[in-house]
C-alpha cells in the first residue's frame, strides 16, 4: 500500500518527463494496472501541453519542407485491426497502448537522425527476404538507411512525383550534390512472381540500371536508394522478367525528369 | 480512431477549452493516418511552432532543436493511426512526444557533461520563461496560472518542464528533499490544470 502511494506521487514528475529511465519504467508498470492514474496523467498532460504551447516560436525556414519531404518517403504504421474482442480483454489492451506508443521513441536509439529510424524498419523488412545472416541484413539495412538519410537531409534535396502507367504514384527525393535519389511508390500493381519492377536512370550518358524494387507491402513500395545520378537524367520504371535486365526490354511505365 | 467505450463518465482527460484549438487538429491527424500529405501540412502549420519552441526551451541549441522537431513530426506522421482521441487531446499527444524526445536528447550520454555544467550555473528560469511575452491569449493564460502557484511549485515546474531536469536534479537545485519536490510537482500540475481549465 505504501509502495503504491509512493509510486503515485511520481505522477507530476512523470507527466513532465522529470524522471530517470528507471523511474519511468517503474511508473509505467504502475500505470498499466491503474486506470485512475492513467486518467490523471492524461489530464496533467493537457496542462503541460499548454506550457509547451506557451513557448511557441516561429519555425526556421526550410524545416517544414525537409519534414514534408521526409514524410513522403516514410512508411506509416498501420492502425490496430478492428476485431471483435471480449470487453474484458480489450480494456487493458487499450489502456496500455497509448503509453506504449509514447514510450517507444525514447527507447529506440539510432545513429542517424529523424527519417532513418523509420527507414531502418522499412528496410529491415525489405532485406528480411534476402540471403545472409541477420547481422548482415541489419548492417545492410543500416547502411541503406544512412544513405537515405544523407539524401533526405541534403541542402539541395528536391522532391518530385510521377504517375505510373498502369497504376500508382511515385515519389522521388533527389540530391544532385549526393548523386543519389530515394524512390518510393504507393499503389503499384502487384506483378506476377516472374516479373519485378526495375528502375533506370536515362541521360546523355546512356541508360543505367538503377536497381530492382522490393515487393510492396500494404500498397507501399520502398524506400529504395538509387545512386549514380547525373545531371540531365530521367528516372524510368519498367516491369522486367526475373531478377532484372541489363537493358529495359519492356515499356516505360514512368518517366520523370530529375 | 478507436471508439471510446471504455471511458467512464467524469473522465478527466476529456478535452476542455485547451483542446478547442486542437479539435481540428485531431481531425487532421485522422487524415494524416490515411496518408494525406495536405493534412500533415496543416498539422505542421498548427503545432510546428509549439513543438519547435518547447523543444528549443529544453535543448537550447537551435540546430539540434530542428533535428528533434523533425523527429517528432515524423513520429506524428508515422504513428498517426495510434492517436486515440478518447485518451486526450491531439495537442497533448503531440506535445508529449515532443517534450519526451527533447528530454531524451539532452539526457543522452553526449549531453551529460554539458548538462552538468549548466545545472551548476542554472538560474531560476521563471523570468526568462515569462520575458518572451509576445502577447497571445494562450501565453497570457499560462503566465497568469504559473503566477498563481507558490514560488517553489512554480520553480519546480519551470525547471522540470522548460529545462528538462529530473525531480532529483530539481531537488538539488532548490535544496529540498526529493519527496518534497515530487509532491510539489504533482500539486503544481493539478493546480495548473484546474487554472487553465483543461480538464475538470
Amino acid at each position: 500500500m505504501k509502495q503504491r502511494r509512493d509510486t503515485h506521487t511520481l505522477a507530476g514528475a512523470y507527466a513532465m518527463d522529470a524522471v530517470s529511465a528507471a523511474d519511468r519504467e517503474r511508473f509505467e508498470r504502475h500505470l498499466a494496472g491503474c486506470q485512475e492514474c492513467a486518467r490523471e496523467i492524461a489530464s496533467l498532460r493537457e496542462a503541460t501541453a499548454l506550457l509547451g504551447a506557451a513557448a511557441a516560436e516561429p519555425v526556421p525556414a526550410g524545416l517544414k519542407d525537409r519534414i514534408m519531404a521526409a514524410a513522403a518517403v516514410t512508411r506509416q504504421q498501420p492502425p490496430a485491426e478492428t476485431v471483435p474482442a471480449p470487453a474484458s480483454r480489450r480494456t487493458p489492451d487499450r489502456a496500455g497502448s497509448w503509453f506504449r506508443s509514447l514510450a517507444w521513441p525514447g527507447r529506440l536509439t539510432l545513429a542517424t537522425a529523424g527519417v532513418a529510424g523509420a527507414a531502418v524498419l522499412a528496410l529491415a523488412v525489405v532485406f528480411g527476404v534476402s540471403n545472409g545472416s541477420m547481422q548482415q541484413q541489419i548492417d545492410q539495412a543500416q547502411a541503406s538507411s544512412q544513405q537515405i538519410a544523407v539524401v533526405l537531409t541534403a541542402q539541395d534535396a528536391r522532391m518530385t512525383t510521377g504517375t505510373v502507367a498502369g497504376g500508382g504514384t511515385a515519389t522521388i527525393v533527389m540530391s544532385h550534390s549526393k548523386h543519389a535519389l530515394v524512390f518510393t511508390a504507393r499503389g503499384l500493381h502487384a506483378l506476377p512472381s516472374s516479373r519485378g519492377y526495375e528502375l533506370w536512370l536515362i541521360g546523355p550518358s546512356g541508360i543505367r540500371a538503377a536497381g530492382m524494387l522490393p515487393a510492396g507491402s500494404h500498397g507501399m513500395t520502398g524506400p529504395v536508394i538509387a545512386s549514380g545520378l547525373r545531371p540531365g537524367d530521367h528516372l524510368a520504371l519498367t516491369a522486367e522478367p526475373g531478377g532484372g535486365s541489363p537493358r529495359p526490354d519492356t515499356p516505360m511505365m514512368l518517366d520523370v525528369a530529375l | 480512431m478507436t471508439a471510446t467505450g471504455s471511458q467512464e463518465p467524469g473522465n478527466r482527460a476529456r478535452p476542455g477549452p485547451a483542446a478547442s484549438a486542437g479539435t481540428d487538429l485531431a481531425g487532421q491527424i485522422a487524415l494524416v493516418a490515411r496518408g494525406e500529405a495536405a493534412a500533415f501540412d496543416a498539422v505542421f502549420e498548427q503545432i510546428g511552432p509549439s513543438v519547435f519552441g518547447a523543444v528549443k526551451r529544453v535543448i537550447r541549441d537551435p540546430a539540434q532543436s530542428e533535428e528533434v522537431t523533425q523527429e517528432v513530426m515524423l513520429e506524428v506522421w508515422r504513428s498517426a493511426s495510434k492517436f486515440d482521441a478518447g485518451r486526450g487531446s491531439a495537442t497533448a499527444w503531440v506535445m508529449t512526444l515532443a517534450h519526451r524526445r527533447a528530454v531524451d536528447r539532452v539526457r543522452s550520454v553526449q549531453a551529460e557533461a554539458e548538462r552538468e555544467r549548466r545545472i551548476a550555473s542554472a538560474e531560476i528560469p521563471f523570468d526568462e520563461v515569462m520575458e518572451a511575452v509576445e502577447t497571445s491569449l494562450e501565453r497570457e493564460r499560462v503566465r497568469r496560472c504559473l503566477g498563481a502557484l507558490t514560488e517553489v511549485q512554480r520553480e519546480s515546474v519551470t525547471l522540470a518542464y522548460y529545462r528538462g531536469y529530473t525531480y532529483g536534479q530539481v531537488a538539488s537545485l532548490l535544496g529540498v528533499p526529493t519527496g518534497t519536490v515530487k509532491t510539489r510537482m504533482r500539486d503544481a500540475l493539478i493546480r495548473l490544470r484546474d487554472c487553465l481549465g483543461v480538464a475538470e
